[in-house]
């Protein structure tokens, strides 16, 4: 099976913190891996450096194969794989058909003024994450929580990605919209979507994940299924309180 | 976001109604309306920018200028044609416009607005004593060629030039460009984190704003056959640019020409009133309560009212 996304070496400094020490994982194509570990374990800084949003200061990222570490964020998302983040952030005065659109937007100024917005695809879009047809004017300060993560999620499949990155994803979220969000996500590993799923919602994220890596100050401590990754006792020993 | 019936009824008659204008109104509220007709390009130009991608710039009086004094000079200096002198009055303006980019592709707030007002005051100062021969130094220049005759043909010209502008400018932020280039203003990471390239928005929105600002200043020039650099470059003459953009709505194309034509009457019709600067207070006080009660300018006000109304004749 083809590698979707493959991390090697990856160092990550901020002055002499080391954020992510010499990580290396792959993903394959259609594989769900769950990146657990407590706060302040980089998870999030491996996002950012996926993405381009950080550069990292050795190591390299390949996705199907291509070498990715000198493109921008954008050129990254173009060329497959695409984020959501812990904290959404949505355009505060467009409706949720408008922020779908910008994410189905080319990024080609021509084409951006010559052919009209696809509204029938921001409809299946927002419908697809659990909007009902009525909230598509609304606006995102008319939004909870549940919600903005819905349109986060649908604005980031809306650049076509082929590799999905969620942060914190079920944060903040009610019983009926984790369940809601889940039943999203098992339906897109149907279809072949391969993802990377931050969590602190274990059981939550135990369904979604084929196996887990777990961090602790940038450094791997445990690979696995979810149930080898929640027993290693490194990984016991980093969550407190859980020995 | 698309186009309905109403846009095209309101634009047709915004466009009949000014064209049928000098047939009622006398000379000198059409030289008013010139005034007005200029200062909306200018508002327009500066809310393509600011308005939309959230990068206020403090200096808009830079872009004028350099449109400005590249056709008064080509055309008083060395007898260039106006046809030949404005379009590359405009391509200088659009250069200029790349050079205002630079300091945003690493910063904004109010460092980038800053940083364009320090464009604003060198150009004021280089005018002065570089080739003080071209540019007129101080004094500025004066017999610089005019285009037209008349207020009445002068109020055409500027009315034909200000709805050319600004119908284009709102059918392009009808497209989702428009829609782009607001989302720069919200939230910049977001638009990057959605796959496009906020640079290549931001250097559009920049070149855009430019030429408008380009344009407008080269026909000005020709329309006043002066150029003083000390009005130009004048923060009053700033302000007025960007208060008549806030007070009608930025974001819009048509908030900006509301608010052009608001003030200029607004501070014409209060000349024989308060003959000094004490006007700018008035419009000052005007422009503070609008903003404390309806930030989004007269276009919202109008907006809500338009609302209100139908919603009361449904009830």
């Amino acid at each position: 099976m083809t590698v979707a996304l493959e991390v090697s070496g990856l160092v990550k400094r901020f002055g002499g913190l080391v954020a992510t020490n010499d990580l290396s994982f792959s993903l394959k194509e259609g594989e769900s891996l769950g990146l657990i570990g407590p706060n302040g374990a980089g998870k999030t800084t491996v996002f950012s450096q996926i993405m381009g949003e950080l550069r990292q200061n050795s190591g390299t990222i390949k996705l199907f194969g291509q070498e990715i570490s000198a493109q921008s964020t954008p050129q990254r998302i173009r060329a497959g794989v695409s984020r959501t983040y812990q904290i959404p952030r949505p355009f505060g005065d467009m409706n949720v058909a408008e922020n779908i659109r910008v994410g189905l937007m080319p990024d080609n100024i021509w084409r951006m003024i010559v052919s009209p917005p696809d509204t029938e695809r921001e409809r299946e879009l927002a419908l697809s994450v659990g909007f009902a047809e009525a909230d598509l004017e609304r606006l995102p300060s008319e939004l909870a929580m549940g919600d903005l993560r819905k349109l986060e999620m649908a604005r980031t499949m809306a650049t076509a990605p082929r590799v999905m990155l969620l942060d914190e994803v079920f944060a903040g979220l009610t019983v009926g919209e984790i369940a809601q969000i889940s039943d999203l996500i098992q339906s897109m590993r149907k279809d072949g979507m391969t993802f990377l799923i931050v969590s602190h919602d274990l059981p939550a994220l135990e369904p979604l994940i084929d196996r887990a890596i777990a961090i602790e100050r940038g450094t791997m401590i445990a690979e696995g299924t979810f149930s080898e990754v929640m027993n290693d006792k490194a990984v016991q020993a980093s969550y407190p309180g859980s020995a | 976001m698309g186009l309905r019936w109403f846009h095209y009824v309101l634009w047709g008659g915004l466009i009949a109604g000014m064209f049928l204008l000098p047939q009622v109104v006398s000379n000198g509220t059409m030289r008013t309306m010139i005034f007005a007709n200029y200062l909306a390009i200018f508002a327009i130009s500066w809310d393509v920018l600011s308005g939309r991608t959230g990068y206020v710039s403090f200096g808009h009086p830079f872009l004028i200028g350099i449109g400005a004094y590249t056709t008064a000079i080509l055309t008083k200096r060395f007898d260039v044609p106006v046809e030949i002198s404005i379009p590359i009055a405009v391509v200088c303006t659009m250069i200029a416009g790349l050079l205002v980019l630079l300091p945003a592709l690493r910063i904004r707030g109010s460092y980038f607005a800053l940083v364009t007002l320090a464009f604003m005051e060198l150009l004021y100062q280089l005018v002065q004593v570089i080739r003080p021969d071209l540019t007129g130094g101080t004094r500025g220049m004066s017999g610089i060629q005019t285009l037209t005759r008349g207020a009445s043909n002068g109020y055409y010209l500027s009315t034909a030039l200000m709805l050319s502008v600004a119908v284009s400018m709102w059918l392009l932020m009808k497209t989702r460009l428009g829609t782009a280039l607001a989302a720069i203003g919200m939230n910049e990471e977001s638009v990057r984190g959605s796959g496009l390239s906020s640079t290549r928005l931001k250097a559009f929105a920049f070149l855009t704003s430019a030429f408008i600002a380009g344009l407008g200043g080269a026909f000005y020039v020709h329309y006043l056959g002066s150029l003083a650099p000390r009005a130009l470059f004048d923060i009053n003459f700033l302000f007025t640019i960007i208060v008549a953009a806030l007070l009608g709505g930025t974001s819009t194309i048509v908030g900006p020409m509301i608010g052009a034509f608001f003030m200029t009457f607004l501070l014409e019709y209060l000349r024989p009133v308060l003959p000094g600067a004490e006007r700018y207070f008035v419009y000052g006080a005007i422009a503070l309560l609008l903003y404390m009660y309806q930030p989004k300018g007269l276009v919202e006000l109008v907006r809500t009212g338009v609302l209100r109304l139908r919603k009361g004749g449904v009830a």
